[in-house]
């Protein structure tokens, strides 16, 4: 069966060029890159030289980039971090309706311990307003945290605005107001810098980035002060403690330089095969809504509600028929209610219900992108035959069809 | 727990799906929690169940309840009938995860809709 994978926003592929980089320090350069010897120091060279590829990808110094676990854990410290640091000075925390569920559920946490958060509204097309975070801006005000990048529909947020904003604060007196963006599902996506951005913090991950899980970094900006999250050790400079995980990071520098230089081949590739797989959709399917702004969005993301189905069974059909996708739904996240990202749109619980998610990547072809439109109304068209929402539609349809038009009105 | 190859063909191939035109009843049912529906239309003969058809919105374990309860269905007695439970339809589907429950119970409780409504109809 062929198989077609339209996930990458969830996970990518591991490069081979990353994983033949990455192997010999699985085997022979094994050292602990906090040991004095031969062993040690040539894992540290490796470490250093990591860190300088991944700095440059958001053109940031190679001191002020943490290496960690990966996204969430970034996330982690840089909100629990920021907030324990800056509590004498107020405990309040601006954050958008829409963040990944890793910035959402530790603005959770700080809530119930007491601290404050504002989560500003997106509208129709899924993007925060500078205007909004004006109006949440207080004196207590410690974190404004917006992702760079939304995950599930692509959109991309006015974080160097923000950035602006923050800096005008800043200058203007408020001195311990910073700002963190979640650039996981951007960064290798777009051109992200943090000079650019005016970010304070900045999140990634390299599994998004063709590298392997288990990996991670947090930008922090110079004079930035975090309180540790992990203890015990004096590794990234007192910042996270733990052993590094070598290979994995030398698997980071690696991918974040192949990002770098390939950026623009890779986002033209995608965008190409996205904006054509969206107008085979649009053809060929009825009652489909296209959730997030069509042209503030990731090139590789397509996010799309089927009226009438709910996402998980178009979800299981299609990887019947070898094709992996994501969906909103929330029968496959465990929860009961459905994408809060999609309802944050202002769309109602079937859309979201019946959102699903494909995100190209740069392995994707036109072939892959002509199987799915072979597959995907077939699919669609088998769950609204059992779907009693779509039956009354048509019914409903029908019976306007057939209303005789009286003259006059 | 992933679900079992029985379950997903009952996705990839629902059997029973429909309406019944000349149905002698039709039960419809909503989970009012996650929104879930599914509708059931039976045709009798005396005490035999002769035709049953489904159509259902939700996750994939509403869909596949309302395909495997229809098979079984036809061709059972009312009282049969009434002696399906949620572990009968969960095994028939070579099992759900646990929080998927919910599916089964919906299935059951517009099974138990329409008898209500032969009921009815018979007194």
């Amino acid at each position: 069966m062929r198989r077609v994978y339209l996930d990458h926003s969830a996970t990518t592929p591991v490069d081979p060029r990353v994983v033949e980089a990455m192997l010999p320090y699985l085997t022979e350069i094994y050292g602990n890159a906090s040991s004095v010897h031969h062993f040690g120091q040539e894992a540290r060279a490796a470490v250093d030289r990591a860190r300088h590829e991944v700095a440059a990808l958001i053109g940031a110094r190679p001191n002020e980039t943490v290496f960690l676990s990966g996204g969430t854990e970034a996330n982690n410290l840089a909100i629990r971090g920021i907030a324990e640091a800056a509590e004498q000075h107020g405990r309040h925390i601006i954050t958008s309706q829409i963040e990944h569920s890793a910035v959402r559920g530790v603005c959770d946490a700080l809530e119930k311990r007491g601290w404050e958060v504002t989560r500003l509204p997106v509208y129709d097309d899924g993007i925060v307003r500078v205007e909004d975070v004006i109006e949440a801006l207080r004196d207590d005000t410690v974190l404004v945290t917006v992702m760079l990048a939304n995950n599930e529909i692509g959109t991309i947020q006015p974080v160097a605005e923000i950035g602006r904003l923050v800096r005008e604060r800043r200058a203007a007196g408020h001195r311990h107001l910073w700002l963190h963006t979640d650039a996981v599902q951007a960064a290798g996506r777009i051109p992200v810098g943090v000079e650019a951005l005016g970010c304070d913090l900045l999140s990634l991950s390299a599994h998004k980035l063709y590298a392997p899980k288990g990996v991670g970094a947090l930008y922090v900006r110079r004079g930035v002060r975090l309180v540790t999250q992990n203890v015990g050790g004096h590794q990234e400079r007192e910042r996270r403690a733990g052993t590094e995980s070598v290979a994995s990071i030398v698997a980071f520098g690696v991918a974040a330089e192949l990002a770098r230089t390939e950026l623009d081949a890779r986002a033209e590739h995608v965008r190409r095969l996205r904006d054509r797989f969206e107008r085979g959709v649009a053809q060929s399917i009825e009652d489909v809504v296209f959730n997030g702004d069509a042209a503030r969005r990731l090139p590789h993301l397509s996010n799309i509600s089927f009226r009438y189905i709910e996402g998980e069974g178009l979800l299981i059909n299609l990887d019947l028929q070898g094709i992996a996708v994501s969906t909103g739904s929330a029968c496959s996240s465990g929860s009961l209610e459905p994408s809060p990202v999609i309802r944050a749109l202002g769309r109602n619980d079937e859309l979201a219900r019946g959102s699903i998610r494909f995100s190209f990547g740069k392995d994707n072809t036109e072939e892959d992108v002509d199987y799915m439109l072979e597959v995907l109304p077939r699919a669609v068209e088998n769950l609204r035959r059992l779907s009693p929402l779509y039956q009354r539609a048509q019914a409903e349809r029908a019976a306007c069809e057939t209303q005789p038009v009286v003259a006059g009105n | 727990m992933p679900y079992s190859e029985t379950f997903k063909d009952h996705l990839a191939h629902p059997r029973h799906v429909g309406e019944l035109p000349e149905a002698d009843v039709v039960a419809e049912e909503t989970n009012p929690v996650c929104g879930d529906r599914l509708r059931l239309s039976l045709c009798l003969k005396g005490e035999l169940i002769s035709a049953a058809r489904f159509l259902a919105y939700g996750c994939a374990p509403t869909l596949a309840c309302g395909s495997v309860l229809t098979e079984m269905l036809e061709g059972m007695t009312r009282d049969e009938a009434a002696h399906i439970t949620r572990a009968d339809l969960t095994r028939a589907l070579g099992g759900l995860p646990a929080r998927k429950g919910h599916a089964a119970a919906l299935a059951i409780e517009t099974l138990r809709a329409a008898l209500v409504e032969i009921d009815k109809q018979r007194s």
